[in-house]
């Protein structure tokens, strides 16, 4: 397996090269250009949640971003030390609701269950936090 | 993300460059707020140069269109590109919002 390991700081400046860096590895990895949207949406995703919940938009502190791939699957691994955040928690939205009775919240969280096959999150002993997610090619090429 | 607006006809068409990701709503936010306080309340916000959106900028859109409601006016979405229309149509808000082909398209059904 391929494996590129970066550390961030808490900016959404960067998010571009980590979409950039997440659709490069996908394409590598064989995904056709739909899922290759969708990897590039769910590293967006958790990385903005990290950078704005996590890290508090601050730059002087980071976090570690593990891309992992092989033909026909990719895995991307999000750590931080940052502010207590349970995805769990996150409500998810009423997609049939109309524009005047939608929420705003839980949407990016949604996303990421929405178009990776697995996703998961723990806190370790030290307060380190990981959200792992992975995703396996439909054509498998 | 690069934004330009122009007036035509009493519409404000909001042109967006780039992507629509959490760097960058408060621009696009602040140009429609802008013109909102001038009594400006029909939009058309142009995505064809849109090639990414995440859920924080469907978020602003969300929003503005909220306000923008409540006061009789709407912000119509128009040219969007296959893998943002995708992201639009897994959050819903394609049945929600008002999204057309091109902004041409969007501007007559403010006529109408």
């Amino acid at each position: 397996m391929r494996q590129l390991l970066f550390e961030f700081p808490g900016n959404t400046a960067i998010l571009e090269k980590v979409g950039n860096l997440a659709a490069d590895a996908g394409r590598n990895a064989g995904f056709d250009d739909m899922e290759i949207g969708d990897i590039e949406l769910a590293v967006d995703e958790i990385c903005s949640n990290t950078i704005i919940h996590g890290l508090k938009r601050d730059p002087t502190r980071m976090f570690q971003l593990v891309i992992q791939w092989e033909k026909g699957f990719i895995e991307i691994l999000v750590h931080e030390d940052g502010e207590p955040f349970n995805p769990a928690a996150v409500q998810p939205p009423d997609l049939t609701a109309s524009v005047e009775e939608r929420t705003i919240g839980g949407l990016g969280i949604f996303f990421v269950h929405k178009v990776m096959d697995e996703v998961e999150y723990h806190t370790d002993k030290d307060g380190i936090k990981t959200f792992r997610m992975s995703k396996r090619a439909k054509s498998n090429s | 993300m690069n934004v330009t607006e122009n007036m035509l006809n009493n519409i404000s068409h909001i042109m967006l460059e780039g992507r629509f990701d959490a760097d960058t709503p408060a621009i696009v936010e602040k140009i429609i707020r802008e013109k909102i306080e001038k009594g400006v309340y029909r939009f058309i916000l142009d995505m064809e140069k849109v090639l990414f959106v995440a859920s924080a900028g469907l978020r602003v859109i969300l929003v503005i269109a909220k306000d923008l409601r409540q006061h009789h006016g709407d912000l119509y979405i128009a040219s969007l590109q296959t893998n943002v229309r995708r992201v639009f149509e897994i959050s819903g808000l394609d049945n929600a919002l008002h999204i057309f082909e091109d902004a041409e398209a969007a501007a007559r059904n403010f006529d109408e």
